[in-house]
């Protein structure tokens, strides 16, 4: 090579290294041996506010006496010997102290890479290079990635443990601790809204002294401040000159957040974390606080909102209760009285009967012993006056029957009916006996052969008594079947239920699984009921139409009625005025 | 080529010389008391070395590559394997969350092996009583193979490889890595000869 040709290369190299210099986006300088600046680039200008005229020539050390200060030098001593270094940011943090862009509570130091290598000229180190990376924004988003990182964290963890709260609201100091341990906060107030007052009231606190607490009770700033439901901040409170402030200053606080906590556009509480320390809160962490806020909002809404239903519920039931129980009481008090009522008709029925005796006895003692000191018209009157105690004595053993009926045991068995409905024939004159015909094959039931000898009798009295005046009485009794879902059991409009009965004893009949019913039937030709009265005859002292034509207590279907309850069986009829009348009885089958 | 006990014993007295300036420049650094420890030096044909490091180093590795020139000439690289360099990363720099390799952590295994080759391929330069300069160092992180082959590609007369275990004590963990020294025939007889002359000046 010759000497012309050598100079144009390395003319051509210098060129190349001065357009490098220029447009780099690094810093590059170059020294001499003696660490004299020899080369400054656009770059460095711009950054250390030093213009090429002011450094060059000038040692680096003298610029910079920091970089002896921090032991930076051997570098660049043993650059001059040929060795390349480099120098990390998170080992050194920066070479030369340089400004960076302002950074909200941030370091304002450049953060640097620097590399320092030697300059070769034919094999032999003829100078210094120092190249600086910037790399202070690379730094800045790789920790706001970690403090993410961290924050979902919490986020994460904060949002577990407000599932798994029922009781959210308690959960404040729990988190507070957690967020601490990540962001410079140390104290908290946590106020939660009385939903039907409307008022805020202080539910929490946390790192402020009680003293100081007390001025956060009623605090119209804050109260403002929810209603308000932007997210506050505030800055520097130890040097702010608003009077509003001063519970924030006496607690010693130097910064705070208010978060209002809102779930569905209602307002349910405000949350405020504040630093002791630092007069500053970035946005990143009220960011953070706001989720937080949300987070906890829509927990403490849930939990009371289900707490609202679990109380209603609650209410409800007792409200239920209560009812049941009235219902039982009432009940009580009601068969009591029943009971009471049916033993004073038994002991006045039973009284009655000794003065009745008497009457009637002496009515035969003046008829029998002074039939000749009586006038006919005395002796007529007499004779009347000796039928009325007759009366009073049917009535007042119908009466005793009912009694009987209403009070006695009822063990209840297979009764075949046939032999029942015989017997009370064979008591009966034989007139009655040709009326009544009965169906053979009757079908047995289960119930009580005193009570049904009763209410056949009844029955059979009955429909002799009321058929028109001098037509003879045609009484037919036959039974059927009933499956247990017969819809003329269930509807019929003429079914007679005792009202007395309390429900427990319908229920029973209804379980007791015995899947068929039998019905009896005393069909007779005589006067007929009118529709309107049917449900009432089964009443006692009830009479039918034209009552007093017909001889009669009013007691024969009450005792019917009465006694088909006690045997958990039900009654009725269906008739017409004038078209005779059907009366039915009905038991489980046997 | 097998080196001999007492080449073997010069050798490691000399990287341990270089290995106490490494280890007291990252001990200043970092605050934490640092040791390098050098277990083993072995040196082979550079065809034999992928094979012999891909045993001891799985997967990807991160590789520091410093070359020299000067009477010496030849490629210095420190390896070492994923999660030794990550732990290394860790415990030099107080960073307990770091689990990849973002440009700080690069930076760093970057500069540690930069203070390993300097001080090592130092010491070799204060023996030689000659000046060797370095290139910057460049941080990889791939497979023991390419990273080998990425050397071999630039230069021919690259022939032996000297292979130094090595150590790193911080706090109570150990995380162990290779340095691996690449040189020309010339280079590496120029070596031994003057490690032999050293070993006699020593000896004197």
């Amino acid at each position: 090579m010759s000497g012309v040709e050598e100079n144009s290369e390395s003319n051509r190299e210098k060129a190349l290294l001065s357009w490098v210099q220029q447009f780099a986006p690094y810093g590059v300088l170059t020294l001499d041996p003696s660490f004299r600046i020899q080369g400054w680039n656009h770059w460095m200008e711009t950054h250390s506010s030093l213009s090429v005229k002011e450094v060059i020539g000038k040692s680096i050390f003298a610029i910079f006496p920091e970089i002896a200060e921090r032991g930076l030098t051997p570098p660049f001593e043993r650059a001059s010997n040929g060795e390349a270094t480099v120098l990390s940011t998170t080992l050194h943090h920066h070479l030369l102290p340089l400004s960076a862009p302002k950074h909200e509570g941030g370091q304002d130091l450049m953060r640097q890479t620097a590399r320092i290598a030697p300059l070769l000229s034919n094999g032999a180190v003829s100078g210094i290079i120092v190249v600086i990376e910037d790399v202070t924004q690379r730094e800045r988003q790789a920790e706001a990635l970690i403090r993410q990182h961290r924050r979902q964290e919490i986020l994460s963890w904060i949002l577990a443990h407000l599932l798994k709260s029922e009781t959210p609201w308690k959960s404040m100091r729990q988190l507070f601790f957690k967020v601490a341990e990540h962001l410079d906060f140390d104290s908290f107030v946590f106020y939660l809204r009385d939903p039907e007052t409307g008022v805020l009231t202080l539910y929490e606190a946390g790192g402020i002294s009680l003293h100081a607490e007390k001025d956060f009770e009623n605090y119209p700033l804050f109260t403002r401040l929810a209603q308000s439901r932007e997210i506050t901040h505030f800055n520097s409170i130890q040097n702010s000159v608003e009077s509003d402030y001063s519970p924030l200053k006496n607690a010693g606080l130097a910064s705070a957040v208010g978060v209002p906590l809102f779930a569905n556009d209602r307002l349910l509480g405000l949350l405020c974390f504040a630093s002791s320390s630092r007069d500053f809160i970035a946005t990143d962490e009220s960011d953070l606080l706001m989720t937080i806020g949300q987070y906890l909002a829509i927990a403490v809404d849930r939990e009371k909102t289900s707490e609202l239903l679990v109380a209603a519920k609650d209410k409800l039931a007792n409200h239920a209760q209560d009812l049941e129980q009235m219902v039982e009481e009432r009940t009580t008090r009601l068969q009591e009285t029943i009971t009471e009522l049916e033993m004073f008709s038994y002991t006045l029925a039973h009284d009655l009967k000794a003065p009745v005796r008497g009457m009637i006895g002496f009515c035969n003692i003046l008829l029998e012993d002074f039939e000749k000191e009586l006038t006919p018209g005395v002796r007529r009157i007499v004779q009347r006056l000796a039928q009325t105690p007759h009366r009073m004595e049917t009535l007042i053993l119908n009466l005793l029957d009912f009694s009987k009926v209403s009070r006695q045991e009822v063990p209840l068995s297979r009764v075949e009916m046939q032999p029942i409905i015989e017997n009370v024939l064979s008591m009966r004159g034989n007139e009655v006996r040709m009326a009544v015909t009965v169906n053979s094959g009757l079908h047995a039931v289960h119930g009580n052969k005193e009570l049904l000898k009763q209410v056949i009798a009844n029955l059979i009295d009955n429909a002799v008594k009321f058929v028109e005046t001098a037509s003879p009485a045609k009484i037919s009794i036959y039974s059927e079947v009933l499956s247990e879902n017969s819809p003329s059991t269930r509807s019929s409009p003429l079914l007679f239920s005792a009202s007395e009965a309390s429900p427990a004893v319908l229920t029973s009949v209804q379980t007791e699984g015995l899947n068929h019913r039998v019905r009896i039937w005393v069909e007779d030709q005589g006067i007929g009921i009118p529709a309107e009265i049917h449900q009432k005859i089964f009443g006692i002292f009830e009479r039918g139409v034209n009552a007093d034509l017909y001889e009669g207590t009013g007691m024969g279907l009450a005792i019917v009625a009465r006694a088909m309850q006690r045997m958990r069986g039900t009654c009725g009829l269906e008739s017409e005025l004038g078209k005779g009348s059907r009366f039915w009885i009905e038991l489980p089958s046997a | 080529m097998e080196l001999t006990a007492s080449q073997n014993d010069a050798l490691t007295e000399l990287i341990n010389i270089g290995y106490a300036r490494a280890a007291s420049a990252l001990s200043d650094l970092t605050g934490h008391r640092i040791t390098l420890e050098v277990p083993e030096v072995a040196i082979h044909r550079i065809t034999e070395i992928a094979n012999k490091l891909e045993k001891m180093l799985e997967g990807e590795v991160a590789s520091v590559n410093q070359v020299f020139s000067g009477p010496i000439t030849g490629n210095a690289i420190l390896l070492l394997d994923r999660e030794a360099a990550l732990l290394l990363n860790r415990l030099l720099t107080d960073r307990p969350d770091m689990t990849g390799f973002d440009g700080a952590a690069r930076e760093v295994i970057t500069e540690v092996g930069n203070i390993v080759l300097n001080a090592c391929l130092g010491a070799f330069g204060n023996l030689l009583k000659v000046q060797v300069t370095f290139t910057v160092p460049s941080l990889q992180i791939e497979s023991v193979e390419k990273v080998l082959r990425s050397i071999t590609i630039h230069d021919q007369g690259l022939e032996y490889a000297l292979i130094i275990q090595t150590s790193f004590h911080i706090r109570v963990n150990n995380v162990s890595g290779y340095l691996v020294i690449i040189l020309g025939v010339t280079s590496l007889e120029t070596l031994l000869a003057e490690l032999k002359k050293w070993e006699d000046r020593e000896l004197a």
